[in-house]
């Protein structure tokens, strides 16, 4: 399998993410340009891929987690400013015969990504 | 007054002076502890940082964020100052940009091309400028994480 996907796990509760808001993007030029907004199903995954594989191409990505309207929603207290509020994960796509898989763990105070498969 | 009740009083005395003494060096201490933004890079590829990594530090000004000073790593992934001192650290918005493409290069690692990571955005907010906000950032060419430290 190749294209891009993602899943969010809220390492407070020990839970998937569920319900987070994404925003993906490409790199055009100088700067990022939104190709859709999603939001995370009951097991942190999106139900369709973040890209397709035939849509896949090498370049330069962000996918932009909404963390701290994530915990909001969830009645946890946050200080103002929040220190964590929204994540932008930049990356590259540089073989498209290959999965980009781009997991985000994700506490108000830390966050952790990585490519996963 | 008994023997007793005097030399309790004493004793009383005695502890409330050496109670103020040992809040002094605290007062200065207090003074001294404001505010401050520090860093700490961990290269978890290589199993230590070498030096020469660089971040770019920004704070966000409207829609964008504004460059305030550029830093590179000594040995072992710390800076040599702390990044921002007392006065200097406001409430806001902050970016640290990552050169980790660059320095992987410079440290020879094999990387696709485009490598996987360039340059890693760590955002965060200030909320409490007096307090300090110590960040950790454990990264490798395939992966990040960083936290609020201590």
């Amino acid at each position: 399998m190749a294209g891009i996907t993602t899943h969010v796990l809220d390492t407070v509760n020990g839970s998937p993410g569920a319900g987070m808001r994404i925003d993906f993007s490409v790199l055009e030029g100088d700067s990022y340009r939104l190709v859709k907004t999603v939001h995370t199903n009951q097991d942190g995954r999106t139900d369709e891929m973040i890209l397709a594989p035939e849509a896949t191409k090498v370049g330069q990505y962000e996918i932009l987690f909404h963390v701290r309207e994530y915990f909001e929603k969830l009645g946890v207290e946050l200080p103002d400013p929040p220190f964590i509020d929204e994540v932008p994960v930049r990356f590259a796509v540089f073989d498209t015969t290959q999965h980009y898989h781009v997991p985000m763990l994700a506490t108000p105070w830390s966050c952790t990504t990585y490519r996963g498969s | 007054m008994s023997t007793h009740d005097l030399s309790r009083r004493q004793f009383l005395t005695a502890g409330a002076a050496i109670g103020a003494i040992a809040t002094m060096p605290k007062l200065a201490e207090a003074q001294e502890s404001g505010g401050r933004l520090t860093l700490h890079a961990i290269d978890t590829y290589f199993g230590q940082t070498r030096a020469g990594l660089q971040i770019d530090l920004s704070i966000r000004d409207g829609d964008s964020y504004r460059l305030i000073k550029t830093v590179e790593t000594v040995e072992r992934g710390r800076t040599e100052e702390p990044l921002l001192v007392g006065d200097e650290l406001q409430v806001g918005r902050y970016e640290l940009l990552m050169h980790v493409e660059e320095y992987f290069d410079k440290q020879q690692a094999e990387l696709p091309n485009p490598p996987f990571l360039s340059n890693i955005p760590i955002r965060f907010a200030v909320y409490d400028a007096s307090q300090k906000f110590h960040v950790p950032i454990l990264f490798s060419p395939w992966s990040y994480s960083y936290y609020r430290g201590s």
